[in-house]
C-alpha cells in the first residue's frame, strides 16, 4: 500500500509539466502526458451508426473495445486521408478510454508552468474552450489541449451523455 | 433418539460434516503451531472450533462427538486461562481429538446416524476422556496449584446442563428454560480478552442473515402446517444457533430476544399449548427486530434492539406458565415436583413393574418386540436414503468473492476470442494443415467446456429468490385479507446470479399485482364458483435455450375493456382500440403510469411497477408474455436468456460492413423472388412468407451504408422475431455462424439505437451485434401508429 502511494507520487512528479506533442493540420498541439496510455498506428475502425461525425467508430485494443475520435473532425478542420504517419493516441480520462486520431505524433516535451501562457480568445478555426494554454519552447508554440473538455464538452457530447442518463 | 433420518436432516448433517471438516483442516496446523508459540488468537480459533463442533453435534444428537469436543474445549479453556501450562502432550491430545472428530465425521457421513459408530466411537472417546483426566492431573500436579483443580468441576457441570438442553429440548423439566440463561451469563466471562475483529463481525452478520432467513421461511411453512413437527424443530435450531452466535459476540440484547423466542418455540415443540393459537405474527415481529439489529451491526451501529421490552413481554405472554411453577406458588415443594417429573420420565414398563401391575417378563417381552419394530424401521430407513443418494454426496463449498469470478469469466471470454483469432487466422487461409486443424479442434472443444463450466459457476438455483417471495405473499395476503396458496415449482432451476438480482424486483411487482389486482377476495371467489383460497403458482424451468419464470394466478384475469378504457383516457393509444389484438392490449399494462386499479392501495396501484418489470427485463434481454382469460386468471411468463455474456450469432454483411445477428431471434432466411414483395400505396415494403406478410427493414438504411444492391431480389431477407412481432431484415449476404462474446460499446459512446453491443472477430476487427428489439421498433414505426404514440409517451417522460 505504502509503496503504491509513493510510486504514484513519484509518477506524478515525473509526469509534471510533460506534454505529448503532435501535429495536426500544420499546427503543434500538446496534451498532458498523464492522460496518455499508449500510441498505436492507425488500424481498422468499425463504424458505429448514429454517432457525431467526429466519432469515427470503435477499435479493438487487445480485446478492449474503445471508441475513436478524429481530432481534425472535432475541430471542424478538413478531413484528410489516413496514412502511415497517422496515429491513434489512447488516453484515459476518468476511467474512460478513448482513442484520438492525429496526423503525426512528434515527441514528449518539457514545458514548465512559467512557459505556459493563457489561451487567446480570438482563434477562429478552433473552439477556444478546448485550449488549456499556449506552451512555449524557445521560439516554437504548442497549443496545449484540455483533454477533459476535448472529450466531454460540446453539444454533441452533451447529447450523448443525456442519452446515457436516460438509460 | 430418533432412528429415522429424513432428507432434510440428512442435508443438515451433510452441511455439518462439511463445515466441521473444513474447520478441522484449517486448524490442525494451528494446533501444531500451538506447541511453538501460544498466540491467543490461534488459541481462540481452536477453542471456537471445538465449541461450535460441540454445539452442532449436540443438536444433531451425536453424543460421542459432543463429549469429545467438550472435553477438548475444557482442556483448552484451562490452558487459555493460564490455569495449566501447555505441554507437548496437550498438543498431541488435541491432535488426537481432531483425528477422532475426523473419523466420527467420516462415519456420520456414510451412515447419517451415530448408531453405527457407537462401538468404535465409544472406545475412542473413552480413551480420550481418560487421557484428558490424566492430563488434568498432570497439569495441576505440575503447576502445584491444587485449588485450581477445584475450579474445574463447576465449569463442565454448567456446560453439561447446557448440553442437556439441545439433547432433550422437549423435556418438561423446569430447569430447561433456565439453563440457556445461565449459559448466556457463563459464556461472556469465558471470552474475557477476545477481540471482535471486523472480519468476525462480517461473518456474524452473514451467518445471522442466513439463519434468520431460514427461520423466517420455517415459521411461514409452519404457520401453513402447524401439525408438522419438523418445521418447528428447524426454526428452533436456527434461532438457537443465532442465539449462540449472539452470546459469543456478547450482543446481550439480541441474545435475550432470541432466547425468549426459543422458549416459545420450545414450548410449541414439546406440544404444550400457547395462550394464542397462532403465534406466528408475534414471532415474525420479533424475527424482524432481530434482522433489524443485525443490520445495525452490519452498518457498524451499536447492537441495540428497539423496543426490546415490548417484544420480550409479547413473547412471554404467549407462554402459559408451567404447572410446576404454579404448584410451587401454591405451596408445593419444588423437590416433590421434580420427583414427580422424573417419575414421569421413567419408562412405562418400570413404573408398571414397580406398581406390581405387570411382571418383569411381560415388560421384557414387550420391550423386545418394540426393539424389533424399531430395528425394522431402522433398516427401512437405512434403505430409503440409500436409494435416493447411493454414494453419499460429498459436497465441498468455498465462498468466492464475486469480483474474482467475474474476472475469471472475462478472461475466458478473452480466451474464446483469442481462440477464434487463432483458428480462423487469415494467414492460414488456403493452407492444408491437417495436424494444426486437429490440434485446433481439440482446443476448441476444451475452450468450449471451460466456458460452459465458467458459466455454470455463476449459476445459482432460484430457490432462494422464490423463498423470499413466501414472506411477501404471506404479508400481502394478510394485509389484503385474501387467502392465497403459493406454489413453488422448479426451485432447483439455475440462473445466472446477476439475472436473479435483476428479476427480483420484477417478481415482487408481478406477485403484488397478482395478489392485489388479480386475486379476488374470498367472498367474490366463492360467488364466482371458485375455491375460497386463491392459487398463485411460481415456477421456473429451462425451455428453448432460455429460462422461463412463470407467475400464474387463478384470479379475475385482465379485463380487456377496462384496459382499453384506461389506455384511451391516458392517451396511450389512438382511436377506440378495436383493431388491437388481445396480446397488444395485454402489453399495454407495461406502459409507464398505467394502472386500472380503482384506488391506490399501499401495496400497488400507482402504475409504476409494471414499467419497472419491463425495463429490468429489457436490461437482461428478457421477454415478457402475458396471457389471460377473463374470470379464469392470468399467466405472466418471463423469458430470460441463459447467459448474458456469450451468444450464438450469425455474421451478415451489408456492403463493406459486417454485423452479427443473435441466432435465437432468427426464424429463417431466404432469397426473395420479385413476386413475393408487395409495395403498399404509401411506399412500405412487405415480404410474403408463405401465408404471412412481414414488413421489410433495410439494414443499410439503419447503418447508413452503401449495399451491393438495393434490389431486394439480389440480397437476402432474414426473418427475425422479437416478442411475437416478426419482420424481415434485408442484407447482402450471410457469411457464417460464430459463438460470440458480447462486449459493451464504450460508455463514452453510450446507447446506440439498433446495436446491443459488439464483439471481436477472428481477424481482430470489431463487429457490431444488432439489437433485434430496437430494429423491430423501427419496423413497427412503419406499421403501427399505436406503438409509435406509446414510444413518444415514453420519450416525453
Amino acid at each position: 500500500m505504502i509503496d503504491d502511494t509513493t510510486a504514484t507520487i513519484e509518477n506524478e512528479d515525473t509526469q509534471k509539466d510533460k506534454y505529448l506533442t503532435f501535429h495536426l493540420a500544420g499546427e503543434d498541439y500538446g496534451i498532458e502526458i498523464r492522460y496518455v496510455i499508449e500510441i498505436i498506428g492507425i488500424q481498422k475502425i468499425t463504424d458505429v451508426p448514429d454517432m457525431p461525425s467526429f466519432i469515427r467508430g470503435v477499435i479493438n485494443l487487445r480485446g478492449k473495445v474503445i471508441p475513436v475520435m478524429d481530432v481534425r473532425a472535432r475541430f471542424g478542420l478538413d478531413a484528410r486521408d489516413y496514412d502511415d504517419r497517422t496515429c491513434i493516441i489512447v488516453v484515459n480520462v476518468d476511467t474512460t478510454e478513448v482513442g484520438l486520431v492525429v496526423d503525426e505524433v512528434s515527441e514528449v516535451a518539457d514545458i514548465p508552468e512559467s512557459q505556459v501562457e493563457p489561451a487567446p480568445r480570438t482563434n477562429k478555426d478552433i473552439d477556444g474552450s478546448y485550449i488549456q494554454g499556449m506552451g512555449k519552447i524557445g521560439k516554437q508554440v504548442k497549443i496545449l489541449l484540455d483533454v477533459h473538455r476535448l472529450l466531454f464538452s460540446g453539444q454533441e457530447m452533451q447529447a450523448l451523455a443525456d442519452s446515457l442518463e436516460d438509460m | 433418539m430418533s432412528m429415522h433420518i429424513d432428507d432434510d436432516q440428512m442435508e443438515i448433517i451433510q452441511e455439518f460434516v462439511t463445515e466441521s471438516r473444513d474447520m478441522i483442516e484449517q486448524l490442525e496446523p494451528a494446533i501444531i503451531e500451538l506447541g511453538q508459540n501460544s498466540d491467543p488468537e490461534t488459541m481462540n480459533a481452536i477453542f471456537r472450533l471445538f465449541h461450535s463442533m460441540k454445539g452442532s453435534a449436540g443438536f444433531l444428537e451425536f453424543t460421542h462427538l459432543t463429549r469429545v469436543a467438550h472435553a477438548a474445549e475444557n482442556l483448552l479453556d484451562l490452558i487459555r486461562n493460564g490455569e495449566i501450562a501447555l505441554h507437548p502432550e496437550h498438543v498431541t491430545l488435541l491432535c488426537a481429538a481432531c483425528d477422532f472428530a475426523k473419523e466420527s465425521l467420516e462415519m456420520i457421513e456414510t451412515n447419517f446416524t451415530d448408531d453405527s459408530m457407537v462401538a468404535a466411537a465409544d472406545a475412542i472417546s473413552e480413551d480420550l476422556h481418560q487421557a484428558i483426566e490424566q492430563a488434568k492431573g498432570v497439569a495441576s500436579g505440575a503447576s502445584q496449584e491444587q485449588p485450581e483443580e477445584e475450579s474445574v468441576p463447576p465449569e463442565p457441570a454448567a456446560e453439561t446442563t447446557q448440553e442437556a438442553e439441545p439433547e432433550e429440548p422437549a423435556a418438561q423439566t423446569r430447569t430447561a428454560p433456565v439453563t440457556p440463561d445461565s449459559t448466556a451469563l457463563g459464556t461472556e466471562p469465558l471470552f474475557p480478552e477476545m477481540e471482535i475483529t471486523e472480519e468476525m463481525r462480517n461473518s456474524f452478520v452473514q451467518e445471522g442473515n442466513e439463519l434468520l432467513q431460514h427461520a423466517e421461511q420455517g415459521l411461514l411453512a409452519w404457520s401453513e402446517r402447524p401439525e408438522d413437527p419438523e418445521s418447528i424443530g428447524d426454526i428452533f435450531r436456527h434461532i438457537h444457533s443465532f442465539k449462540g452466535n449472539c452470546g459469543f459476540f456478547g450482543y446481550s440484547q439480541l441474545e435475550q430476544l432470541s432466547h425468549q423466542m426459543e422458549n416459545v418455540l420450545d414450548r410449541v415443540k414439546s406440544g404444550s399449548k400457547l395462550t394464542v393459537s397462532n403465534p406466528t405474527d408475534t414471532l415474525l415481529a420479533a424475527l424482524d427486530q432481530l434482522q433489524q439489529t443485525v443490520n445495525y451491526i452490519a452498518e457498524g451501529k451499536p447492537p441495540t434492539v428497539d423496543e426490546l421490552d415490548h417484544h420480550l413481554s409479547e413473547l412471554k405472554s404467549l407462554l402459559t406458565p408451567y404447572i410446576g411453577d404454579l404448584l410451587t406458588e401454591e405451596g408445593v415443594s419444588p423437590e416433590d415436583i421434580s420427583t414427580a417429573v422424573s417419575y414421569k420420565k421413567k419408562p412405562v414398563g418400570e413404573i408398571l413393574v414397580e406398581r406390581g401391575s405387570a411382571t418383569a417378563e411381560q415388560v421384557d417381552k414387550a420391550l423386545k418386540r418394540q426393539q424389533e419394530a424399531a430395528k425394522q424401521k431402522q433398516t427401512e430407513a437405512a434403505k430409503a436414503p440409500a436409494r435416493t443418494s447411493a454414494p453419499p454426496a460429498r459436497r465441498q463449498d468455498i465462498r468466492v468473492e464475486l469480483g474474482k469470478l467475474d474476472s475469471l469469466i472475462n478472461l475466458i471470454g478473452e480466451l474464446v476470442i483469442a481462440e477464434n483469432m487463432l483458428i480462423h487466422n487469415p494467414d492460414l487461409k488456403g493452407l492444408q494443415l491437417e495436424n494444426f486443424n486437429k490440434a485446433g479442434q481439440h482446443m476448441s472443444k476444451l475452450v468450449r467446456e471451460l466456458q460452459e463450466m465458467a458459466m455454470n459457476i455463476r449459476m445459482i438455483p432460484v430457490s432462494g429468490l422464490f423463498r423470499r417471495m413466501i414472506r411477501l405473499v404471506h404479508d400481502i395476503s394478510v394485509k389484503a385479507g385474501k387467502k392465497v396458496d403459493l406454489q413453488l415449482i422448479g426451485e432447483e432451476t439455475e440462473i445466472d446470479k446477476t439475472v436473479i438480482e435483476t428479476i427480483t424486483d420484477p417478481l415482487v411487482h408481478l406477485l403484488r399485482n397478482s395478489l392485489d389486482h388479480g386475486l379476488e377476495g374470498p367472498e367474490e371467489r366463492v360467488a364466482a364458483g371458485k375455491h375460497e383460497k386463491g392459487t398463485i403458482r411460481l415456477s421456473a424451468r429451462h425451455e428453448e435455450g432460455e429460462v422461463w419464470v412463470t407467475i400464474e394466478d387463478d384470479g379475475r384475469g385482465l379485463n380487456r375493456d377496462k384496459i382499453l378504457e384506461k389506455a384511451i383516457s391516458k392517451g396511450l393509444i389512438e382511436g377506440d382500440g378495436s383493431d388491437l389484438t388481445d396480446k397488444q392490449i395485454n402489453n399495454l399494462i407495461f406502459a409507464p403510469g398505467f394502472s386500472t386499479a380503482a384506488q391506490i392501495t399501499d401495496i400497488s396501484g400507482r402504475g409504476v411497477g409494471m414499467d419497472v418489470v419491463k425495463r429490468n427485463l429489457e436490461k437482461i434481454k428478457g421477454k415478457i408474455d402475458v396471457s389471460s382469460t377473463l374470470g379464469k386468471g392470468t399467466i405472466i411468463n418471463l423469458r430470460i436468456p441463459l447467459t448474458l455474456a456469450i451468444i450464438d450469432g450469425m455474421i451478415v454483411r451489408v456492403g463493406s460492413t459486417t454485423c452479427i445477428l443473435p441466432t435465437l431471434s432468427i426464424l429463417e432466411a431466404y432469397r426473395p423472388e420479385p413476386d413475393q414483395i408487395t409495395i403498399t400505396p404509401d411506399g412500405k415494403e412487405l415480404a410474403r412468407v408463405r401465408e404471412n406478410f412481414f414488413p421489410i427493414v433495410r439494414l443499410h438504411d439503419i447503418l447508413g451504408k452503401q449495399p451491393d444492391s438495393r434490389k431486394l431480389s439480389d440480397g437476402i431477407l432474414v426473418v427475425l422475431e422479437y416478442q411475437d412481432s416478426r419482420f424481415c431484415l434485408f442484407i447482402d449476404e450471410i457469411l457464417g455462424q460464430q459463438q460470440t462474446v458480447i462486449k459493451g460499446l464504450s460508455d463514452f459512446i453510450g446507447n446506440v439505437p439498433g446495436v446491443s453491443g459488439c464483439t471481436i472477430l477472428g481477424d481482430g476487427g470489431v463487429c457490431l451485434i444488432l439489437d433485434v428489439g430496437t430494429l423491430v421498433e423501427s419496423a413497427e414505426d412503419k406499421t403501427q401508429p399505436a406503438q409509435a404514440v406509446e414510444k413518444k409517451q415514453e420519450e416525453h417522460k
